[in-house]
């Protein structure tokens, strides 16, 4: 341990402080490089932002990297001073929370995307059809089967699920049955691997499993509508990622999303 | 001072390391004795591997152990048919997680100290009859107490910190494998500020300094009864 210290003050001693700090530097702001843009996305839309992004890169050599995760969890992190520069959230309450705190600018967030919940269970299970309001969720769930879904606490995807439960009156019967995950993604995890028979996830979740069908949809209007709202942040905006925001938002990008099953929401 | 709910979450992961602990400590103190008094061929290769918790990322031994004891796992799949016992999102996952990631440091702990023990006094009591078993029992083992016990604090340390094969293993339910640290990375993830998050921080303190102080403690106590008994 101090040997190595004491390399290393050797070692800048003989370049030199400044070349020493500056490769320091250049390491911790590589980051910020002109030509790249780093998109905090919900984990349900990653994969559909990075598919759109990937035209963009084309048109203009600018390198996007998307990291999915849920909206909750990005949010936390662009508070603790993420380098992101863009974010696109799955629900208001996570946008509203930066904004708040005046870390996004509020005149570029656009609402980009909206989306369905859906039951879902594994390719080879015997169901094929559920009524999410029929009180058989449980039922299906057997003697100790879970039902995956997001955290309701704080992912997004799991906060619409507990509401259509709950708008549906099945959710005391299920509270206590419940697998939640970290994000959509990963509930949707569970259920493709056969750990939880059953999960609740967006409707455009499901193209990302071969191993899980739908077997029910939750009625839009028994929960808040889906909304992703997307916008730079505040501390670490360019124009590259301005440029990319305006191309995610412009029509150009509607084939893309819609391909994934999203509803694109801006009017050009 | 402590909601319910935090009372649930430090009583689960006392419990989930508890068992850690019970179910590692025989297993640990055998593969200790065989790596510390016997060899055999393929020994360095079984060291090896019974050190892997302890080297490979915590995600990589939650994703054995899901291969393994998931519902759909090779294991896993039998034991639910068989017997209806699953691992899944249950708190004995959490268990066999935290039990696995400590096992290296008990059979680290025990070996040194059998490692330790002069073994003509083992060869002494053979010369006189005695069974391996028999010697084992009332020579090697009160003599490697003292790692058997530091072996066992730490292992149940390491146990109430595990992180990583759990939630990768079991996930993250509230009352069933939500331990401290899963329960204090969930907080993390809501808004505001939170003063759970700093309870449960310096509860897991608290208890980790407690059994370090109660585990020297006994050592010294121990050590000061085999010096007087062994001249």
């Amino acid at each position: 341990m101090y040997v190595g210290i004491l390399r290393l003050m050797l070692m800048a001693h003989r370049f030199g402080w400044a070349a020493m700090l500056g490769t320091l530097l250049c390491l911790t702001v590589s980051h910020a490089r002109a030509n790249s843009v780093l998109v905090f996305a919900a984990a349900s839309a990653a994969p559909a932002i990075r598919a759109a992004s990937a035209s963009f890169t084309e048109r203009t050599g600018t390198t996007v990297t998307v990291s999915g995760a849920a909206t909750s969890t990005l949010a936390q992190q662009i508070v603790r001073g993420a380098p992101a520069q863009i974010f696109v959230s799955a629900h208001p309450r996570w946008i509203n929370h930066l904004a708040e705190r005046n870390l996004i600018d509020q005149v570029r967030q656009t609402t980009l995307l909206s989306n369905s919940m859906v039951l879902i269970a594994h390719r080879d299970s015997s169901l094929n059809t559920l009524n999410p309001a029929s009180r058989s969720i449980a039922a299906a769930l057997g003697k100790d089967g879970r039902l995956a879904i997001g955290d309701p606490d704080h992912v997004p995807a799991g906060v619409y699920a507990k509401q259509a439960l709950m708008t549906l009156g099945v959710w005391n019967s299920i509270a206590e049955r419940l697998a939640p995950a970290g994000d959509v993604v990963t509930a949707l995890t569970f259920v493709a691997r056969g750990e939880a028979p059953l999960g609740i996830v967006y409707r455009t979740d499901v193209g990302l499993s071969d191993a899980v069908h739908i077997i029910g949809s939750f009625p839009p209007n028994s929960h808040e509508v889906v909304r992703y709202d997307i916008a730079p942040v505040r501390a670490n905006t360019s124009d590259t990622a301005t440029a990319l925001l305006r191309y995610l938002t412009s029509e150009a990008a509607r084939p893309v999303f819609e391909r994934f099953g999203f509803i694109f929401l801006p009017k050009t | 001072m402590l909601t319910p709910l935090e009372i649930e979450i430090i009583t689960l992961s006392l419990r989930v390391a508890f068992w850690a602990v019970l179910f590692g400590l025989p297993l640990a103190i055998a593969a200790a004795w065989l790596l510390a008094r016997t060899h055999f061929p393929g020994k360095a290769l079984v060291d090896g591997a019974l050190h892997l918790p302890l080297v490979v990322p915590p995600v990589i031994v939650g994703f054995t152990l899901l291969v393994l004891f998931g519902r759909q796992g090779a294991i896993g799949s039998i034991l639910y048919d068989w017997f209806g016992f699953s691992f899944a999102f249950d708190w004995k996952g959490a268990a066999l997680a935290s039990g696995v990631m400590a096992f290296p440091l008990m059979v680290r702990a025990i070996r040194l100290s059998i490692e330790a023990i002069d073994q003509r006094i083992e060869t002494a009591a053979r010369t006189l009859g005695a069974s391996h078993l028999r010697v084992f029992a009332t020579i090697t083992l009160p003599l490697a107490l003292p790692g058997v016990l530091s072996g066992t604090v730490l292992a149940f340390a390491r146990s109430l910190g595990e992180f990583g094969a759990t939630i990768t293993f079991v996930s993250n339910i509230p009352g069933e494998t939500r331990t401290m640290p899963l329960a204090v990375f969930s907080l993390m993830q809501m808004p505001g500020p939170n003063d759970a998050i700093l309870r449960l921080v310096l509860v897991s303190i608290a208890i980790a300094l407690a059994a370090l102080i109660l585990s020297e403690a006994l050592s010294r106590r121990i050590s000061a009864r085999i010096r007087g008994s062994v001249p």
